[in-house]
Formats: structure tokens, sequence, C-alpha cells
């Protein structure tokens, strides 16, 4: 599926509409029209099931139940998504483009069909757990478990979780951060997926998915609304595949 | 205040919910019994009668607004608000929430804390509703409220799953009505 009609590909990064139903104030974004496109979603292209559409081409997706049966709705439903999804310039700091999911969740409809796409990909899958990133994982997280049946499992920055946990350090640009899991939240050769709203240069991700493992968890996949391919996350999460909605 | 005395007087999923929290003695500082949700996430069935509970009493009240606490709210409202067709709006911690914000301060036992929520994520004369897991003294809630209602909307009821002793027979809270599930776990042989 490397292009469908309304496929978009467009040059200037750092810029996009922003539905301005959804805030009176705040950042507005002057957006060009570039010509030949029907809609100006800026910076990302929609990723569908893992298939980017990138000069590079195709990439192979590993589950062969994802074939492209209802490609016309899923298109919709992620243009959707993705322009709802609020660029903030320069936070937390400057030259940082924000991928703020916060507009997502003011179109409920977006929200379903966010969530909609999750449980799709996975109630199938025999997923007993679901771990969720604090604070935005917990967001995405929680509707997935309770949709399919699953442990919702919060992993929180310290001294957050009450009882015993198990912590897992990993690397920030500068510095550290220590991920906690309760003890007892989850059982050896359970099967999870590791859900957070964006990946970016994997750091995070790829704590969760060592924590989990420690304890005899089969993470299954990674799941984020966004990703930012050009910080490589992917490459930090081994073998563990990654599905996101929009790259 | 109560569910049970709020129209849900035997209704088993009540006592189930209350089962499936853990009460973590001293923590965060000793004296406190902490009412520990976290172990209600780990059983589908409760979590999916709480949410069913919330959505049940709220989904005819043309409520487009649910607004969660952090990050505990978080883990109870979106489900609410995508089963009732609502907005969720996250209430934060200072500095996390990258558009411009209002903020609200509030008291702790020692201290100050604040609440952010985004400009234009409300308007005037939406509906909401407030969402936490626990409530204590009601500061957080009520910061909760001003907030919303600083940016003209109109809370209609603040939930949450449990409802500490604090609240000494409170059924409001700023005038609002609080809606709470179950009453704190002891410990006895619990856990």
């Amino acid at each position: 599926m490397a292009t469908t009609p309304n496929s978009l590909v467009l040059e200037i990064s750092g810029v996009k509409i922003v539905p301005q139903s959804n805030y009176h104030s705040g950042n507005s974004v002057k957006v060009k029209l570039l010509p030949n496109t029907k809609s100006p979603i800026a910076r990302r292209t929609p990723t569908i099931y893992g298939r980017t559409n990138t000069p590079r081409g195709l990439q192979q997706i590993k589950s062969s139940h994802m074939a492209a049966q209802n490609v016309d709705s899923t298109d919709d439903r992620i243009s959707r998504i993705s322009s709802s999804i609020r660029v903030i310039a320069d936070f937390p700091k400057p030259g940082i483009l924000f991928q703020d999911i916060t507009t997502l969740l003011l179109d409920p409809k977006a929200f379903k069909d966010t969530i909609d796409l999750f449980v799709e990909r996975y109630k199938e899958q025999n997923i007993n757990v679901v771990a969720g990133i604090e604070a935005r994982g917990f967001i995405f997280g929680a509707p997935i478990a309770l949709a399919i049946g699953a442990k919702f499992v919060p992993l929180r920055k310290p001294k957050k979780l009450p009882g015993e946990v198990i912590s897992e350090e990993y690397s920030l640009e500068y510095g550290t951060d220590i991920m906690e899991m309760h003890v007892g939240a989850v059982q050896a050769g359970e099967r999870a997926l590791v859900v957070d709203d964006l990946i970016a240069t994997g750091g995070t991700l790829s704590a969760a998915i060592r924590l989990l493992e420690r304890v005899g968890v089969d993470v299954v996949e990674c799941a984020c609304v966004i990703e930012l391919p050009e910080l490589k996350g992917r490459n930090l999460l081994g073998d563990k595949p990654l599905f996101v909605l929009v790259s | 205040m109560f569910a049970s005395k709020n129209g849900l007087k035997g209704d088993p999923r009540l006592e189930a919910i209350s089962e499936a929290i853990r009460v973590v003695p001293h923590f965060p500082k000793p004296g406190i019994m902490f009412q520990d949700i976290t172990t209600l996430l780990l059983d589908h069935k409760v979590f999916k009668y709480i949410v069913d509970i919330f959505v049940d009493r709220y989904k005819n009240m043309t409520i487009s607004v649910v607004a969660g606490i952090e990050a505990r709210g978080f883990m109870f409202g979106p489900s609410i608000a995508l089963a009732i067709g609502a907005k969720f709006v996250p209430l934060r911690k200072p500095g996390k929430l990258p558009g411009k914000v209002i903020y609200q301060a509030y008291e702790l036992e020692y201290g100050e804390d604040c609440l952010e929520m985004h400009i234009g994520a409300v308007q005037e004369g939406e509906k909401a509703l407030v969402i936490d897991d626990v409530v204590a003294t009601g500061g957080t809630l009520s910061a909760a409220i001003k907030l919303l209602e600083r940016m003209g909307a109109e809370v209609v009821e603040c939930a949450c799953v449990v409802g500490l002793p604090e609240l000494k027979g409170q059924s409001r809270l700023n005038g609002k009505p609080l809606y709470i599930l179950v009453e704190p776990r002891e410990i006895e042989n619990c856990c």
C-alpha cells in the first residue's frame, strides 16, 4: 500500500493545521497548501499497520493477518487521527516540535477510532497484559486493556507505586531516570503489550520491555499512536515489533 | 454520596470492587493506609464494573467533558469518556501540558500544589464530570472544579472510586455533588 488517492507527502515540516474548534487561543499555526495536495496534513504521512509511505519503500510486516481488507475506512480514521494531533513548537525546550495528543482526546470520534484501531489488531492475540507508560500511556492503554479483556499495569516514575516494586534504569538525553512496576502485577509466561502515546528515541519503551522480560513476560508488541521515525526508536526495541498509527 | 446509598444498595459489584483494592500501610508516610487501586486494574472484571457503573450513571446527562486528574484519574476517565461520547481533558501537574494553560493552586497538608488545564479544552456551557481514583480532603477536586468553572463549564458531579474519612460526611464539594463507589478498605488480614 505505497500510495492511496489521498496520500500526502509534503516538504514543509513543523507546520500543520489544527482544527480551530479544538481551542480558542493558544498556538495557531500557518499552513501553506502545496499544489497537488488535497488537504494540508503536514509533517506526517499516515502509517498503516507498520508500513510507511517513504521513499525507501514498504517494510514487511510480521503479522500475516494485517491484510488490507478495510484500508479505506482505516485511511479515513487515520487521517482524522493525524490531523487532530497538535504540534507545539519549542516545548519542552527550543527546537523541539512537541506532538500534543490532548487535542486528539478532545475529538471523541478520533479518540474512539484510535482505540478501535489498536483493539482490532490485538483482540484475537491472547494478550493478558497491557502495560501503559506514565502518564499518557495510561490514557490509551487502559481503554485498550478494558476492550480486549486484559489486565492494565501502570509503569510509573519512582516512588509513585505504593507496594513493592521492581525498577529499571534508563538513559535520558542528560542523565537517567527510573521506571517501576509492582511486584506481582504480571506473571511469567503472560503475553503483554506496551503502550505509550509516542515513541521518540525508544529509551522509555525499551526500559519497559526489559522490566517485563525480567519477570518472564512475553512482550508481544509495542504500540504507540505516534512515531518520530527520524529518531530511530525502533532500533532500541531489539526484536520486539512496533505498531504505530501515525509516523 | 456513596453509590450504595444512591441507587446501588446491595449491588454485588460494589463488594467486588472493595475487595479488589489493596491497602498499603504507611505509604507515602507513617500512619497513612494507602488505598491502592492498581490491584483493581489487574482484575478485568472489576475494572469493567467500575467503568460500567459510572457510564450507566452519566450517559444520559449530556456530559460532553470528562476531566481526569493526573495520573490515576487517567486510568478511569478515558474509558468513561469514550463510552459516553465525551471529550477527555487531562488535568495535570505544572509544566506537563505543552500548550497555553490556566492553573489553579490548592493546599496540601504541608505547602501547596497546582493543577493545570489547556486553554480551549472546554467551551463555555459544556457539562463536565471530574474523575479521580480517591478523594481525601477534596483539595485536588476543588481545584479541578475551579479550573473548569473558570472556563465557563458546568461541573455536574465529581466521581471517585474510593472516598476517605477526611471528607467527614460531606456530600458536596464547592457545592458540587460527589459520587463515590466505595469506602476505604480496612486492613484486617487482607493483602
